[in-house]
């Protein structure tokens, strides 16, 4: 007995009500572990006083810093995340789970850590300090700092996404291209490359979530953020550090709406794509963004 | 030209050895490639098109030599299995693509052509996804045709389409002959196909070429149980299960006949089903009407024996239980096995 089967556009599995409710149960557990929060954030946080935060140039300093390093980790991630993810796919070599373990490694580690190793190798005075400073890339409390911890905990993400992508793409398909006259590139740029994108594109997302988020390895590398590279902003912080510090000093009211403020952010950033994709007015859903 | 000679070809893939191979592809000439899963079809096909390497022997085209050229310098149309059409493409694009990547700046209108000629031209700004099987098959065959190729590799035409898609499939692919004299090597399990576009055959046995020749050659020694079978013949024995026959049973007859494979004959048709002539009689197990007359499986010992009946008069079939005879012709039972001196076809 298909009730009402018929009438919905997808077929309707028959469930009995106990089953029904553990699945509700569950899913909500979840869902309200998500939401309390972030509800306790909002009840904390007036809107009256998170506009007062959005009005504040210490704040919206601090949010063009987080997101114009997060940007740039994303960039790196674009140009050597997603070529690694492609070797990893594509091509057979010795030592290529070593390789795999070593990009899940960031993913693992405590970000306090990251922070500690990275300190110790450009300890001032060592060769990676003095090449760093000597080609205007200094690290210590600069963006590039930031930008460091942040692509070192986030582009693992684009790795691993990129590899799953490519290695979804049907050979066969791949092999028709290439008899048809598509050279290796050709045929990388107009079959490989679009029908992995979308897959990439995820991976890009979780990569600048995780930047943006990112404090541990920050806190110790690029506690303050002095103008310098592509920042030339007064002396701030990102704002996990920026809100890190509120918390610290007792100010929890700004800090919940600082919080508040970048969630809304958030929020917005990832619901407008998740629209896009699904009415298919991105390129990437559509696989059209190259020829 | 575009004629084709594949010398003594021999590659491998994860330890499957395929070759040596000999093949002779003349503009217009369809040849069908058979053989069980696992002989070495689709490696034969891949090894053509470039995508494994060739360990002996030459591939040459028009006194070229193409044996270590990449796959898009061979001058091919490859429809892998699967079709390998291009999901986030349209129809149009996927059949544009060939020129696309030369730089022909006519790609677009080409396509056009190609699309009408086909019969998709309202299918143009479709995406694979949305077409039926037959209309796929007729993309991937457009689109292997658009570059001109000198060459179509077709692995598995035709595997799940219905009786109408396939009839308009072998006509395009008649025209295909006639029009663009192309040569064509197909991989096909589908006897009916082979039979109706062939021209020669080659068939392929563990990476090995057990048989190359044209249909004549192909029903005139099929040399194994399954060559047999795809030659259209439904009674086939091994050795074995001839022997087992008691003295002056059908088993015990066919064995005196059969070569080191077994035997094959063609469907004895008697003349009704109670007709009293015939050296062998047999137990009804199962009948069911076809276009051309009744099958019919019957028990003899322990041997099942497939029959054709002329249709029966309206309501008449001959039931589960009823008893037949029948004759089975000397000169329709083959022995199979290899031949004392193995007749070799040759290939044109």
């Amino acid at each position: 007995m298909s009730r009402g089967g018929a009438a919905s556009g997808r077929p309707r599995w028959r469930t009995g009500p106990y089953w029904l409710a553990l699945q509700l149960v569950l899913s909500g557990s979840l869902l309200l572990l998500f939401l309390l929060p972030i509800a306790a954030l909002f009840t904390y946080a007036p809107p009256q006083r998170i506009l007062a935060a959005a009005t504040n140039p210490a704040v919206s300093t601090a949010l063009y810093l987080t997101f114009l390093a997060s940007g740039i980790a994303v960039l790196a991630a674009v140009v050597f995340a997603i070529p690694l993810g492609y070797l990893l796919a594509r091509r057979a070599f010795r030592g290529r789970s070593v390789v795999e373990s070593v990009v899940a490694l960031p993913v693992v580690v405590p970000h306090l850590l990251v922070g500690v190793g990275l300190f110790f190798l450009i300890l001032p005075g060592s060769p990676l300090y003095r090449f760093t400073t000597a080609v205007g890339l200094p690290i210590y409390d600069t963006i590039w700092g930031v930008v460091l911890v942040m692509v070192f905990v986030s582009a693992p993400y684009t790795v691993l996404a990129a590899d799953l992508s490519f290695r979804a793409v049907d050979g066969r398909v791949l092999e028709a291209a290439r008899s048809l006259g598509a050279g290796p590139a050709t045929a990388f740029l107009t079959v490989t490359f679009p029908l992995a994108l979308r897959g990439i594109v995820a991976g890009l997302l979780l990569t600048w979530a995780r930047a943006v988020s990112e404090i541990g390895g920050i806190l110790i590398l690029a506690y303050a953020v002095y103008p310098g590279g592509p920042y030339s902003g007064p002396v701030t912080s990102t704002l996990s550090v920026y809100v890190y510090n509120l918390f610290q000093t007792g100010d929890l009211a700004d800090a919940a709406a600082v919080s508040s403020l970048f969630l809304l952010i958030a929020f917005v950033l990832f619901f407008l794509v998740r629209l896009g994709e699904r009415t298919g007015w991105v390129p990437w859903r559509r696989g059209e963004l190259l020829p | 030209m575009n004629a084709w000679s594949v010398e003594g070809v021999v590659s491998h893939v994860d330890g499957f050895r395929l070759g040596p191979v000999d093949l002779e592809l003349a503009p217009g000439r369809v040849v069908a490639v058979l053989g069980s899963s696992g002989a070495g079809k689709t490696t034969l096909l891949r090894t053509l098109a470039g995508f494994l390497p060739v360990r002996a022997g030459r591939i040459v085209r028009d006194g070229v030599d193409l044996t270590d050229r990449p796959p898009e310098e061979r001058g091919l149309g490859y429809v892998p299995q699967g079709l390998g059409l291009f999901p986030h493409r349209t129809v149009e694009r996927n059949v544009s693509y060939p020129l696309e990547v030369r730089g022909r700046t006519d790609a677009i209108a080409r396509s056009r052509e190609l699309l009408e000629r086909f019969g998709l031209a309202e299918l143009a700004h479709r995406r694979p996804a949305r077409l039926s099987g037959g209309e796929l098959e007729r993309v991937a065959l457009a689109r292997a045709l658009a570059g001109e190729p000198d060459l179509v590799l077709w692995d598995e035409p035709w595997q799940a389409l219905d009786v109408e898609a396939r009839h308009e499939l072998g006509r395009v692919l008649e025209e295909l002959r006639e029009t663009d004299r192309v040569p064509v090597v197909v991989v096909t399990h589908d006897p009916s196909l082979a039979f109706s576009v062939a021209d020669s055959f080659l068939v392929l046995r563990a990476g090995k070429v057990a048989l190359r020749g044209d249909a004549a050659t192909m029903l005139a020694h099929p040399s194994d149980a399954f060559l047999a079978r795809f030659a259209g013949f439904e009674n086939v024995y091994d050795r074995a299960s001839l022997e087992r026959g008691r003295p002056g049973s059908l088993a015990a007859w066919l064995s005196e006949r059969a070569g080191t494979d077994g035997v094959a004959f063609v469907r004895p048709t008697p003349k009704a089903v109670g007709d009293p002539h015939g050296a062998w009689e047999g137990v009804v197990r199962s009948a069911r009407p076809t276009p051309e007359g009744l099958a019919v499986t019957v028990r003899v010992d322990d041997l099942s024996v497939a029959l054709r009946l002329p249709p029966p008069p309206t309501g008449v079939v001959p039931f589960v239980g009823a008893r037949v005879r029948f004759d089975v012709e000397e000169k329709s039972v083959l022995a199979l096995g290899p031949p004392a001196s193995a007749p070799r076809g040759t290939l044109q």
